[in-house]
């Protein structure tokens, strides 16, 4: 489950978003991952809390939760702050349901998926695209898990590993590693 | 992107980043090396800007011109569109508690051409955007995508631009939901034209009691939709009350 937190305009809200960064830097031990889109940090490092409460182009600001219990007690900490930065949760809608009774809030838009459509042949085994489709800027390579699934099989390196390298391809933070991990795993039992 | 044939010493480990499969080895001169196909290519950066892989730095992104620069705005989440927005589509329902752009009775509706990780040239996405506008689609007017038309009721794109690959490009545009029903449909026409996949996403106002009344539209339509989604849970307010 995570969450993003969007501003409407380019400027005016610098220090709000290092506000929420503070918050989230309590709850960073329960954090999977984190981060922001930021055209000058190409590269998809893994992220710093500290460096990103000074990142000046915070747009966006994308958070991996551990479990909904976490998360629950961030969302009260940011409605008492009261920011009115749009909060955007994604996971399933009956938890979201929980939580949003749970913190006093009530779901106001939504986005369901419907789906993929097309030549859909042209797509990877469900495996694949479970963890391919985590980065939603589609960075996050088919053939490079196929590839480090291979050497996770050889004993060249281990699932925590590679899911810490596939993670490195999401600039965003929004990649779920501990998930992935867990589908390494399985598709790499003996 | 392209590889440096005097640098690359063919020792393929940039072949598995490349979210298209563009990098193919090559036998040239008696050598082994490395080599982007250009016409596969969605100069993405992932193989050089955060890979980080080559030992030899045989990567480089050349200069771009139009129209291949619709390549990278697209492809990389970084690189900004000429307006200077980033991105594939519109912030659609992330922030619609402040701009109220999808109001009750009213869905939106976004398919990302490509998206995941196949990729579509405009001329694939020009087969939907048509097919879609012939059923009263009426493309998002503040969208990188719909700014390619000619003509947003048409959905007829500019001639130039057909030939493009991108990872992916989000058409995005809003319906009555008693018209939803009949866009779902021509949806499902336009995907058995194409070649290319793409990720259909439905956008509605959820009711006091919790429920999505644009859910039994889209199941009378044929799809299923998935249980998890994104959820804006109305914390935002427009700055200018912010004081």
């Amino acid at each position: 489950m995570l969450f993003l937190l969007s501003r409407i305009k380019p400027q005016g809200t610098f220090e709000t978003m290092r506000q929420i960064w503070e918050v989230l830097s309590h709850y960073e031990h329960h954090l999977v991952n984190f981060g922001t889109p930021n055209p000058n940090r190409d590269g998809g490092e893994l992220h710093n809390l500290e460096q990103l409460k000074t990142t000046i182009d915070s747009r966006m600001i994308m958070a991996v939760f551990k479990d909904r219990e976490t998360l629950t007690n961030c969302l009260k900490e940011i409605k008492a702050r009261n920011f009115g930065i749009s909060l955007v949760i994604s996971g399933l809608y009956k938890e979201i349901g929980k939580t949003c009774a749970e913190t006093g809030l009530s779901p106001h838009t939504v986005n369901l998926s419907l789906g993929i459509h097309g030549n859909t042949r042209r797509l990877p085994d469900e495996n694949v695209l479970e963890i391919h489709t985590m980065c939603g800027h589609a960075m996050v390579s088919s053939k490079l898990i196929l590839h480090l699934v291979e050497q996770i099989k050889k004993g060249r390196t281990t699932c925590e590993e590679a899911a810490r390298e596939l993670s490195r391809m999401c600039d965003c933070g929004i990649f779920n590693t501990c998930r992935a991990e867990k589908i390494l795993q399985r598709m790499t039992v003996l | 992107m392209k590889i440096d044939q005097e640098k690359c010493t063919g020792c393929e480990l940039c072949h598995p980043y490349c979210p298209v499969g563009a990098i193919v080895t090559v036998h040239r001169d008696g050598e082994t090396v490395s080599e982007i196909d250009q016409a596969e290519c969605v100069e993405c950066g992932a193989c050089n800007l955060r890979a980080h892989v080559c030992p030899t730095d045989a990567i480089y992104r050349p200069v771009l011109e139009w129209p291949r620069t619709l390549r990278e705005t697209f492809s990389n989440p970084n690189a900004p569109h000429p307006s200077g927005s980033r991105g594939r589509g519109t912030e659609e329902m992330k922030t619609n508690d402040v701009t109220h752009r999808y109001p009750v009775g009213i869905a939106g509706v976004a398919l990302e051409m490509g998206r995941p990780g196949v990729g579509a040239s405009f001329r694939d996405i020009q087969t939907v955007a048509m097919t879609l506008a012939s059923v009263g689609a009426e493309f998002e007017a503040d969208n990188p995508v719909s700014a390619l038309m000619t003509d947003r009721k048409t959905g007829v794109f500019r001639e130039d631009v057909l030939g493009e690959k991108v990872l992916s490009a989000i058409l995005e545009f809003k319906i009555a939901n008693e018209r939803l029903k009949d866009v779902l449909l021509s949806i499902k026409d336009a995907a058995a034209r194409i070649d290319t996949i793409f990720s259909l996403g439905l956008i509605s106002r959820v009711e006091s009691d919790g429920s999505i009344p644009v859910e039994p539209i889209a199941r009378e339509a044929g799809f299923l939709p998935r249980p998890n989604m994104k959820t804006n849970v109305g914390m935002g307010r427009p700055l200018l009350k912010e004081g």
